[in-house]
């Protein structure tokens, strides 16, 4: 197992472990930002540059940066801590349970696959030519679909937005 | 395998303490001495104790009057041999280079690192390293000269030779807003976060102009290596233009300067830090090293975008008629150390192609700065404008004619 996977997999874990548990909205936002970036990491470390760069640029550097932007400009300080609703309890085991349910017993099974052993693996053609061959070829519906998916939901929530800033028209 | 490792050792050192790193000082130093020259200024000039002075020398002579001979002649010699380096020192001073470079961040280190009440310790150091590392981290994948072979080693002259190279700089640089937003939370003060708020609403305006001439300089090249890019401007058309971005894609080298120094947060655009509204923006809540490591990475963002446009659209190390000369040059020297440097993917080759990247990014770094202390601020409508209403729509349409271009011929 290579070392620095295991470092990336530590940090990953770690910053996702942050995103839930900071009570600061901005430091849980900064957690998720590095959890993509060492994402990111990982995927470069699997020889997928362009996904690695895209991740990047996409999760890490806009869509996460527009999360910060509001969490600036509405100053939400997560200081006062609200108590979790007591009915919450149950079914959030359930939930932690049943997702256990599912992951354990594919860790269990192929460990070894799913560790990134770039020798067992081999490490991928990730260049823009090999991605958007297999993009426009292999994948093309489910690109298609994601953007017709995509789309409907920006034209929905510009829907939604006007609906309320108007004031019910 | 060992040698590999050695190699790129040198190259990171290299990189970032021969290009990078000096890059940057030199802008400091324009910025300090051109900036005086531009306001009809002396400028920083005094930096240096009177021993720097060489004329101190002659009074050393006079106070040994009484010493015995040994001490005289010894104080004489030591006088002849330390004149040169005095006399560097002097000019050094004279020219502000000492006080820029040497002084401030001494100055810097001893100063108070203020932190303001209410926000953690660890957050307000992280931010400037959150600013600056991104940007220092891009010149990892940028060439600083052509290839060269060193003892059956092809040297490629960047540190990691990426695919997606211009990709990779431009998520470098989205990246670097964070250290913007951490400055202006921890800040915990309105001054800071208007700074932070215009800071992220201006770079992802002006990411998208920017971004969008880098695609058509992708387009064009074919390629998201900035090795190849450059390699693709070696050429020329008609026989006398070089074939630069610059000539061939002139709207969106434009496009990409302007959007490019509205990312560096600077003079035309720097409302996030405009000193005569908010103090100083989002890094008003800041002192000591930690102010100056926004302000390295600051020029470093001047350095690595003066070294994009030389790569992208001035043709990186070629120079018209350069290669031409240096292989005659080479022919003329016969055999031996010297045509071998000088022939393909030769060092003295590398090393002229070295210098003439240099030559042209320096260059841009004292345009940028020129600029910075010409123009005045814009207004807040009028940048938003300019990004949204003027860049944007012209780098579309540029990109649509140039992919219709290179699809036609």
């Amino acid at each position: 197992m290579d070392i620095l996977f295991l470092i990336m997999a530590a940090l990953a874990l770690v910053s996702g472990l942050g995103v839930v548990l900071f009570s600061q909205p901005l430091h849980s936002a900064l957690s998720l930002v590095l959890n993509l970036v060492v994402l990111a990491c990982l995927y470069a470390s699997l020889g997928a540059h362009f996904l690695a760069v895209t991740q990047m640029i996409v999760y890490a550097g806009a869509i996460m940066v527009l999360v910060i932007f509001v969490i600036l400009l509405l100053s939400i300080h997560g200081s006062e801590k609200r108590p979790i609703p007591k009915f919450l309890f149950p079914i959030a085991v359930a939930g932690a349970i049943g997702f256990l349910w599912m992951v354990v017993p594919l860790l269990q099974n192929s460990f070894n696959e799913v560790v990134p052993d770039a020798a067992k693996v081999g490490v991928m053609d990730g260049s823009v030519e090999a991605f958007g061959k297999v993009l426009f070829t292999d994948y093309v519906f489910p690109f298609e679909a994601a953007s017709i998916l995509i789309m409907a939901a920006i034209v929905g929530s510009v829907l939604l937005a006007r609906r309320s800033t108007e004031g019910g028209k | 395998m060992a040698t590999e490792y050695w190699i790129l050792l040198f190259k990171v050192i290299f990189v970032f303490g021969v290009v990078a790193q000096p890059l940057a000082s030199l802008c400091v130093w324009i910025e300090r001495k051109g900036s005086a020259l531009i306001q009809d200024r002396i400028g920083a000039n005094r930096a240096g104790a009177s021993i720097m002075y060489p004329n101190s020398i002659i009074p050393l002579g006079t106070l040994l009057a009484s010493a015995p001979r040994l001490i005289q002649i010894l104080a004489k010699i030591l006088g002849i041999l330390l004149y040169p380096l005095l006399w560097v020192a002097k000019w050094l001073g004279i020219l502000g280079v000492i006080n820029t470079l040497v002084c401030d961040a001494a100055k810097a280190l001893f100063k108070e690192d203020f932190v303001p009440e209410g926000t953690s310790n660890f957050m307000h150091s992280l931010a400037p390293f959150m600013a600056a590392f991104p940007i220092m981290l891009a010149f990892a994948v940028i060439p600083i000269a052509p290839s060269f072979t060193v003892g059956g080693y092809q040297i490629m002259p960047m540190i990691a030779d990426l695919n997606v190279g211009v990709l990779f700089i431009f998520a470098m640089a989205s990246l670097a807003v964070y250290g913007v937003t951490v400055a202006a939370w921890v800040g915990n003060n309105k001054f800071s976060l208007f700074g932070g708020i215009r800071a992220i609403a201006q770079m992802i305006s002006y990411e998208l102009a920017l971004g969008i001439s880098l695609v058509t300089a992708i387009v064009l090249y074919d390629t998201m290596s900035l090795y190849q890019m450059v390699e693709a401007q070696s050429k020329s058309l008609f026989g006398f233009i070089p074939a630069w971005g610059v000539f061939l894609q002139f709207p969106a080298f434009l496009i990409f300067f302007i959007a490019g120094m509205a990312e560096t947060k600077r003079a035309p655009f720097d409302l996030p830090e405009s000193e005569s509204e908010l103090v100083a923006g989002y890094f008003t809540e800041y002192s000591g090293m930690k102010f100056l490591l926004f302000w390295l990475g600051e020029f470093t963002e001047i350095a690595l975008l003066a070294a994009l446009m030389t790569l992208i659209f001035f043709g990186g190390w070629h120079l018209p008629g350069l290669d031409a000369g240096l292989t005659w040059l080479s022919a003329q020297a016969g055999s031996g150390w010297l045509a071998d440097g000088l022939a393909e993917q030769g060092w003295l080759r590398a090393l002229v192609g070295h210098g003439v990247f240099m030559a042209k990014v320096s260059f841009f770094c004292l345009l940028q700065i020129v600029i910075r202390w010409t123009l005045p601020r814009f207004r807040y409508d009028q940048l938003m404008d300019l990004g949204w209403k003027m860049l944007l729509p012209i780098s579309l349409v540029n990109l649509m004619i140039t992919a219709g271009f290179v699809l036609a011929f």
